[in-house]
């Protein structure tokens, strides 16, 4: 995508769960919480985008032979 | 709109450095507006090898048309460098994060989707390259683009055999990838990033 320089900022408001999630995140992929919400970002749009043509999501275990359909 | 920086190409067998341009943000039109400019040159080179009954390089179907939808999603990045009016080489990277599998796994990975020079610049299809230094200098901005991410300069992709030798200089071979096509995985550290950026300048 071409990239856009101008930056906004907003207030998030999250729970004391939801913010542990985001912290947990951040910690693990050495990552910055502003960094972490652009990555559900992308992954939001990628895959809604998707299973909007009709595309489904899975995901596989191949040592358990297990493929399991991700209803979103 | 894409942005630009300055960057430097070698002439191919000459000790000359041309003024280079990367080209960071490529739009859908500016990516179809180089797939047409490489066609015929890469065409015609395919057709010499044909002819000479050699074998074709093993990226020789690319088409970087069929890859500018990816464009309509923020997950995906265009990076080109331009010289002498001509995109030189183009890079396609995935910015949602890979898990590093070297070093401290499971950190956040740039992943390079696909990396190519420009057909003039290949020593597989011409006799005399125009410009080297291409996939260095996608490589540098490939970088660059991982520590604005925030991803430290991580970077990883699959490379096709006829480049492995070049990866492995840089980069940790991880081996065949048997959901890659056995491709084999490559993967730079950040500490490999940082080594690498400072050799390259």
């Amino acid at each position: 995508m071409a990239i856009e320089t101008t930056k906004r900022t907003m207030t998030l408001n999250l729970t004391d769960a939801e913010m542990q999630v985001l912290e947990t995140l951040s910690s693990q992929k050495d990552l910055s919480k502003t960094a972490v919400i652009r990555q559900a970002l992308r992954l939001y749009q990628l895959v809604d985008h998707r299973l909007a043509s009709g595309e489904k999501l899975f995901f596989e275990d191949e040592a358990k032979r297990q493929k399991e359909l991700m209803m979103i | 709109m894409s942005s630009r920086r300055k960057s430097r190409l070698k002439r191919a067998g000459k000790n000359e450095l041309a003024p280079a341009d990367i080209v960071d943000g490529l739009s859908k039109e500016e990516l179809l507006a180089t797939h047409l400019d490489w066609q015929p040159d890469r065409l015609e080179a395919l057709k010499g090898l044909l002819d000479a009954k050699e074998p074709w390089p093993e990226h020789w179907h690319w088409d970087w048309s069929k890859k500018a939808g990816l464009l309509d999603f923020m997950a995906y990045r265009c990076i080109g460098i331009e010289c002498e009016g001509r995109m030189q080489g183009l890079m396609m990277a995935s910015t949602l994060a890979r898990s590093s599998r070297v070093g401290p796994t499971g950190r956040a990975v740039l992943y390079v989707e696909y990396i190519e020079s420009a057909p003039w610049n290949l020593k597989d299809l011409v006799d005399e390259p125009k410009f080297s230094g291409v996939g260095i200098a996608l490589l540098e901005a490939a970088i660059e683009l991982s520590e604005e991410e925030g991803f430290g300069g991580r970077i990883a992709l699959h490379s096709l055999p006829q480049s492995e030798a070049f990866y492995r200089k840089y980069m940790t071979d991880m081996g065949p990838d048997q959901s890659h096509e056995g491709l084999c995985y490559f993967e730079m550290s950040a500490e490999q990033a940082r080594l690498f950026l400072e050799g390259g300048k």
